[in-house]
């Protein structure tokens, strides 16, 4: 379904390629773990999947493909049509990445704004409906409340709900619960493989923490210095890792014998 | 409307405060009315019948809330100068600066809004120095200049108008207006400039922010990021800036108001203090602060409405 | 860091600011017409050769007496800015640098004051102060600027009170006062130099503004507002006057507001 051949991105202020050379592909929904520390490139990948680099200040190359549409090297205004309507992005910091000024129904219902013909009412029809479906207690308050009125975990809720609301192909979800507390980590995580299944949508999962990708992705790859070091089912990564990066990142992790987390 | 009464009643506090402080100024260096008003003809007797006449001879206090009573029923005195109430010298000239003023507003924010997003778009290209330079050069411009140059062109060249003799505001509207006009223009040029460049940097601070990413990402092309999302979160510092303008405003009406000839508050106050015709250079002093901390009030009340995070009532 | 380059915009701003400065200073000793010098027989002249701006309704020389007035413009402004900066840091310093009740206070008269119009406060001060002379207006623009260089500095202390090598020079038991000024100042020079070119373009504005109302300067002084004040009045037979006399002015705040957009564009790409 979504097809990365030979991705190279290099900004032009920087020497060193962001992302050097990687190819990766998602299935029909399947979820995929992209692992890495800070500046291995994994974000700059998703970015450059959902098109939002800045393209007169960097270099691309290489072919990113959704169900063989060209999304690296296409128009302004093809683009438009995709984001929203085909991939849904979910970001780091919900308290930032919305809107603050922007009800957080309308923000929700924004895609369908732009994307449909639908009438005020069906609108906000759909909202409450997809609010629900994320698990938000009383959609009706949430859709008049303000971001900064809502917590961190309930926020994040509502942008992957303002991701899916027009049900797209791709989730892209950008290290979406590192800046969340660890129980409402777990119920986000939840949530994800909750939609996964009944929704049949494709997810790509970014983040540093290895213990969260094993407990979603069935698939996961690992980047490093913008390099693609490994790849496999999680199974196969975790338990049998090749590289010496991935071996290393999977020591990292706090065990049951030492200082107990997840 | 919690947080609305509270400002007001602020401002009105703050009213209560600058009126007393005024007052307590004006008593200290004005020196003794009854004295400048007899002048030669002074003798102690005649002196404190007219003291005891006037009111001065009770404590100040007393005075200070007679005069303020006195400034809210509309007594506010005598001119030494002119001889009349000053109130009814005051309101014809209130009209017409205030006429001059929301002109000049109307004409700052009509122009420099649009022009600052315009000037957005040329961010980073070479176009953007030159724009910058006239930007500074619009700033640097002093309105009275402009204002020499006008009524030369417009008034002794073409003929549009004739500087130094201003029609009256109601009998000839029209012909008023097309002389305030010019004298707006002039008056609004440096401020419009220096609104643009405020506007056009809070556009490209906004435009940095992680929710314009988002906005992006949903699909939303340049113009719906900006009108959906960027202007309205640019708005309140707009707000803001145009509230001081509003204050900055009657400050320069003084200068341009005397190059064009135009009988307003300025040239009255410019007048007073030459003449230290104290009365009414009070009751000025009072009635522009009055309009500064009123135009701050009012732009905090805007932005309340704009910024829901302003209505947790903590920040004033 | 990388190295910090000399913009376009400083560059050309120096070159304008110095030339129009050159230019006064050498009016200050030597001027092509004796600038108060009357002519029957040249009166009304259009610019030429012999009289650079042309002359008067008295045959006056009127590049010379630009020169001469920019000379006390520039007098004016000068002594205003150095006031206002220099006690405007003095409250700053010791407001930011001590905080407390005293700082509130004083912050909240400052906001107070600068929403206020400065040729109003200006105008104001000089109607208490007394007559309308040049050291008046030195005076009363010098008090109205010290609330806007009080504000500059007392962000710029307050935000380094708490930073790491202040700490570490407490720690050292370095006194309050050796903190303040070998520590502490040089720091804020950074914001200081911004404010000072646009205090100095208030300035000249205000002084310009106040003497072309006739309360500022007044003869024997004439300052750049003096004079197109004076040109008003002859503005149908010689509009001459009021051009050179108004493009002196816009010249000489667009040089010093250009200066003042370059640094603070070295001061962005540094950072």
């Amino acid at each position: 379904m979504l097809e990365i051949r030979d991705l190279h991105v290099k900004f032009h202020n920087r020497d060193r390629e962001a992302v050097a050379g990687i190819s990766l592909t998602i299935g029909d929904g399947e979820i995929v773990g992209l692992v890495g520390e800070s500046g291995s490139g994994k974000s700059v990948t998703a970015m450059s999947i959902a098109g939002l680099l800045p393209r007169k200040q960097c270099d691309l190359s290489g072919d990113i493909l959704l169900d063989g549409e060209d999304l690296l090297h296409a128009p302004r205004s093809a683009l438009r049509q995709i984001h929203g309507r085909k991939i849904g992005v979910v970001f780091q910091e919900p308290m930032s990445a919305m809107d603050p000024l922007m009800k957080v129904g309308e923000q929700v219902g924004e895609v369908l704004r732009i994307h449909t013909r639908m009438s005020k009412e069906e609108r906000r029809a759909r909202v409450l409906e997809v609010l629900q479906a994320v698990e938000l207690s009383d959609p009706e308050a949430v859709y008049d409340k303000y971001p900064h009125e809502l917590s961190g975990g309930m926020l994040q809720r509502a942008m992957i709900a303002a991701a899916i609301v027009i049900h797209p192909t791709l989730l892209l979800l950008d290290e979406p619960t590192t800046a969340l507390d660890v129980t409402i980590q777990a119920q986000i995580l939840e949530l994800l493989k909750k939609l996964n299944a009944e929704w049949g949508i494709s997810m790509l999962f970014i983040s540093h923490n290895l213990n969260v990708v094993r407990k979603l992705c069935r698939r996961v790859a690992v980047m490093q210095r913008g390099e693609l070091v490994e790849a496999g089912s999680t199974d196969q990564v975790f338990f049998r890792p090749q590289h010496p990066y991935t071996k290393r990142l999977i020591e990292a992790i706090p065990t049951r014998h030492g200082k107990e987390t997840l | 409307m919690k947080y609305a009464l509270k400002r007001i009643l602020m401002l009105v506090l703050t009213m209560v405060i600058v009126s007393f402080l005024t007052f307590l100024a004006f008593e200290l260096i004005s020196g003794d009315p009854a004295e400048a008003k007899l002048g030669t003809e002074a003798t102690p007797e005649r002196l404190a019948a007219l003291r005891h006449e006037m009111g001065l001879d009770r404590p100040f206090p007393v005075r200070y809330v007679s005069w303020l009573a006195g400034f809210v029923s509309g007594d506010l005195g005598t001119s030494y100068n002119y001889d009349m109430p000053v109130w009814e010298l005051i309101a014809p000239k209130l009209e017409v600066t205030l006429c001059l003023c929301l002109l000049s507003f109307v004409l700052i924010t009509a122009v420099s809004i649009p022009l600052a997003i315009w000037s957005y778009r040329w961010t980073g290209t070479a176009f953007d120095a030159v724009r910058t330079a006239f930007n500074q050069l619009c700033m640097a411009v002093p309105p009275f200049f402009t204002g020499i140059l006008m009524s030369y062109f417009f008034g002794i060249v073409m003929r549009l108008f004739i500087p130094g003799d201003f029609p009256d505001l109601r009998t000839d509207f029209g012909e008023a207006v097309t002389h305030l006009f010019f004298a707006a223009i002039c008056l609004g040029i440096p401020r419009a400039a220096m609104t643009v460049r405020m506007m056009r940097s809070t556009v490209i601070g906004e435009m940095q922010k992680a929710y314009v990413r988002t906005a992006i990402s949903r699909g939303n092309d340049r113009r719906g990021v900006l009108t959906r999302h960027v202007l309205k979160n640019s708005l309140t510092s707009a707000v803001t800036f145009l509230g001081q303008t509003m204050a900055e405003l009657i400050g320069g009406s003084v200068v341009v108001e005397q190059v064009f000839g135009i009988p307003g508050l300025g040239r009255l106050l410019v007048y007073s203090i030459s003449n230290r015709d104290y009365p009414v250079v009070e009751t000025l002093v009072v009635i522009l602060a009055f309009w500064v901390v009123l135009a701050g009030t009012l732009a905090d009340l805007i932005n309340q409405r704009i910024d829901p995070r302003l209505r947790l009532g903590g920040a004033v | 860091m990388r190295k910090r380059k000399i913009n376009g915009y400083l560059l050309v701003g120096l070159i304008i600011t110095g030339a129009l400065l050159l230019m006064t200073l050498i009016g200050a000793f030597h001027t092509p017409w004796d600038p108060n010098a009357m002519s029957a027989t040249e009166k009304f002249q259009a610019p030429s050769l012999a009289h650079l701006f042309g002359t008067d309704r008295f045959g006056r020389d009127i590049f010379s007496r630009v020169l001469k007035g920019s000379g006390t413009t520039l007098a004016i402004a000068l002594a205003t800015v150095a006031i206002g900066a220099v006690v405007g840091t003095l409250v700053g310093a010791v407001t930011g640098f001590f905080g407390g009740v005293v700082d509130d206070a004083l912050m909240r008269l400052n906001d107070a004051l600068t929403a206020f119009p400065s040729i109003l406060l200006a105008l104001l001060v000089i109607s208490i102060v007394g007559p309308e002379n040049k050291y008046n207006v030195v005076l009363a623009l010098g008090i109205v600027f010290i609330p806007s260089f009080a504000r500059v500095t007392r962000t710029a202390f307050a935000g380094l009170r708490d930073a790491n090598y202040i700490t570490s020079a407490r720690l050292m038991g370095a006194s309050n006062g050796r903190i303040l000024l070998i520590h502490m100042l040089p720091n804020t020079a950074r914001v200081l130099l911004p404010a000072v070119t646009i205090g100095f373009n208030n300035a000249v504005l205000a002084e310009a503004s106040m003497s072309f109302l006739g309360i500022g300067v007044t003869p024997p002084d004439a300052s750049l507002g003096y004079l197109l004040k004076e040109a008003q009045s002859m503005l149908a037979l010689a509009p001459w006057y009021a051009l050179c006399t108004g493009t002196v002015i816009a010249l000489l705040v667009f040089g010093v507001g250009l200066i003042g957009e370059g640094l603070q564009k070295m001061d962005r790409e540094v950072a």
